[in-house]
């Protein structure tokens, strides 16, 4: 099933919606640094009740934009725009309180910290240009209701950029982080249901094939011929689809790999674990496998069979690779050993030994030959 | 007596060629169904001494398929014959009770024979199956649970040369055992296995206070 995606604008903001949250908390913590503020002055105010009525608004427009930024409408750069519009009144309210001429020489404004609000909401809304605005705005303001700028008022407008730049781009890059994990997230939908897909569509293809097959062998002549084709095409698909993903940490697994060997005449016996070797040891096991059996198809005789057994033995691995075929009388092997052309069997060994492991071989005339190779299994990380 | 097999696969043109075939061999074909709850309603119905199970049925599973049946007849045997089964699903399939597994393309004696044995109560063996038990008990052995199963030697040694392709003839004279007591072993392996399923789905259902079956 593919994610179902939100409509709207907003599709994209659910990572971003804890910064909402946190803007509605900073409101309301500035807004009690605020009256703390009046508080600590109250001898210094001039106008008491306009300092007051000041607070008043602040607070019921606090409650506005509580109410705004945890709702969808709220969470745009139109909202955050009249909050900023808002919040300049706030500012210039100060006058209520204080004579101009104070305000021109320095008295707090009574928004303090608070005004800085509207700057987050629209770095929240609008990324980092949106926050710039905000900071700059409100930075004019400041600057026009005090009428000077001193290292006080160039402290206050270096922290309202810099917190509009900071916010501005951590929205940005929740917002990316957002698009691309919705994007990953239906990327994996599509390929489950891509193997859900294949998997019964593979079976039905298997299915035709082992009735092909089937049929085929016993009407005989050429249909017989087509049944042997069908065959090779069903061993080769149902090896594809047995072969499993690599598994990480740097392991793949032996069996997937020894699993793409498996012909008409070879079956190749997994447990259903996988078996995990580091990557080299996989490459070189496969190789000396496959080595193993093309031998197979030159000397064990035309209806000969093999099978490759994996065998996990807790700390060691065991892959055995054995044929029915004719077999190998002692003499010719020790005859070829003194003649120095071993050839397949050198050549298995030499590998097999600088992978760290043993290899045996088991044969007798009319028995077939039986390759046993044992490794040890890496430790756990 | 004809054993009375029946025949459990999705894909209408399998059911129809085995269902003909296996009559032509002197099987009485009972029933046919193509998927999860029709197999269990029929099966229960129709009383089959063999089932023949594919492991995909659809949307639904031969697993469940054979979880079920077995749960209703006992005495009935199920044989998985599946064309693209994973590693996985046989495992599960056998633990839960079928007592063999074949591919389909294998041929018609092949399937005849398996049939034939199944209903004698042996159980069908593939050099894959093997394999893929000996990969279970390694597991069970290293993730140690109580009571887990575990193989004696001898049979450790018949499943391997089992999973190497040697026939069970060929076994008991490497071996020098009888054909019969090869034969055993091969079965102890599957039914210690199936034990020791039915025995944990128990105890899950007591620790997990499951107490009427099917409530849920």
């Amino acid at each position: 099933m593919l994610p179902v995606t939100a409509s709207g604008t907003d599709r994209h903001d659910d990572l971003v919606l804890p910064l909402w949250r946190a803007l509605v908390v900073f409101r309301l913590v500035t807004w009690c640094f605020a009256v703390a503020g009046v508080y600590l002055r109250r001898d210094e105010i001039d106008h008491m009740a306009g300092a007051v009525a000041v607070l008043t608004v602040m607070a019921a427009w606090t409650g506005v934009v509580t109410v705004g930024y945890s709702r969808e409408w709220g969470r745009r750069w139109p909202f955050a725009t009249v909050d900023l519009g808002v919040t300049l009144i706030c500012m210039a309210g100060t006058v209520l309180a204080y004579s101009l001429d104070r305000i021109h020489g320095g008295a707090a404004i009574l928004t303090s910290v608070w005004a800085a609000g509207p700057t987050l909401a629209l770095a929240v809304a609008a990324g980092r240009n949106g926050g710039l605005i905000g900071a700059g705005v409100t930075s004019v303001a400041l600057v026009a209701w005090r009428q000077r700028i001193t290292p006080v008022e160039i402290n206050n407008i270096q922290l309202l950029v810099i917190a509009g730049l900071v916010v501005g781009y951590a929205a940005t890059a929740t917002r990316r982080a957002s698009v691309r994990l919705r994007a990953a997230l239906a990327a994996q939908g599509a390929a489950e249901e891509r193997v859900r897909l294949s998997r019964s569509f593979h079976d039905g293809v298997l299915q035709v094939l082992a009735h092909v097959k089937r049929r085929g062998s016993e009407l005989g002549g050429e249909a017989a011929t087509l049944g042997v084709l069908a065959g090779e095409q069903e061993i080769a698909l149902r090896s594809l689809i047995a072969q499993r993903p690599q598994i990480a940490s740097g392991r793949s697994d032996l069996c997937s790999a020894l699993t793409g060997l498996q012909t008409t005449t070879v079956d190749v016996v997994v447990p259903a674990q996988a078996v995990l070797l580091e990557p080299h040891a996989v490459h070189e096991l496969t190789a000396v496998v496959g080595e193993a059996l093309a031998n197979v198809r030159q000397h064990a005789g035309p209806d000969a069979r093999a099978w490759v057994v994996v065998e996990d033995l807790g700390d060691a691995v065991a892959v055995c690779v054995r044929d029915d075929g004719i077999g190998i009388a002692p003499d010719r092997l020790s005859q070829a050993e003194r003649e120095g052309r071993l050839g397949v069997a050198q050549s298995i060994r030499g590998r097999v030994r600088d992978l760290g492991g043993r290899v045996d071989l088991h044969t007798a005339p009319g028995e077939g030959a039986e390759w046993e190779i044992t490794i040890d299994k890496p430790r756990d990380p | 007596m004809t054993t009375r097999v029946m025949i459990v696969d999705d894909h209408p043109i399998w059911r129809d060629g085995v269902e003909r075939d296996l009559t032509d061999r002197g099987y009485d074909v009972v029933a046919t169904a193509g998927d999860v709850g029709a197999a269990v309603r029929i099966a229960s119905a129709a009383r089959p001494d063999v089932v023949l199970m594919d492991l995909q049925l659809g949307e639904g599973s031969g697993v469940d398929a054979t979880q079920q049946i077995l749960e209703r007849l006992p005495d009935t045997r199920v044989l998985v014959v599946s064309a693209s089964a994973e590693h996985g699903d046989v495992l599960a399939a056998v633990k839960n009770g079928a007592s063999g597994y074949l591919v389909k393309s294998a041929s018609g004696d092949e399937l005849d024979d398996a049939v034939r044995r199944t209903a004698q109560g042996d159980a069908v063996f593939s050099a894959g199956l093997a394999g893929l038990l000996l990969g279970e008990y390694r597991r069970l052995h290293d993730e140690p649970e109580p009571d887990a199963p575990t193989l004696t030697a001898r049979e450790t040694e018949v499943l391997r040369l089992v999973a190497r392709g040697l026939t069970a003839r060929q076994i008991a004279s490497r071996l020098t055992l009888s054909h019969r007591t090869v034969e055993n072993h091969v079965q102890n392996t599957l039914r210690k296995l199936q034990l020791h399923n039915r025995a944990e789905l128990v105890r899950y259902a007591i620790e997990h206070g499951i107490d009427d079956e099917e409530s849920s």
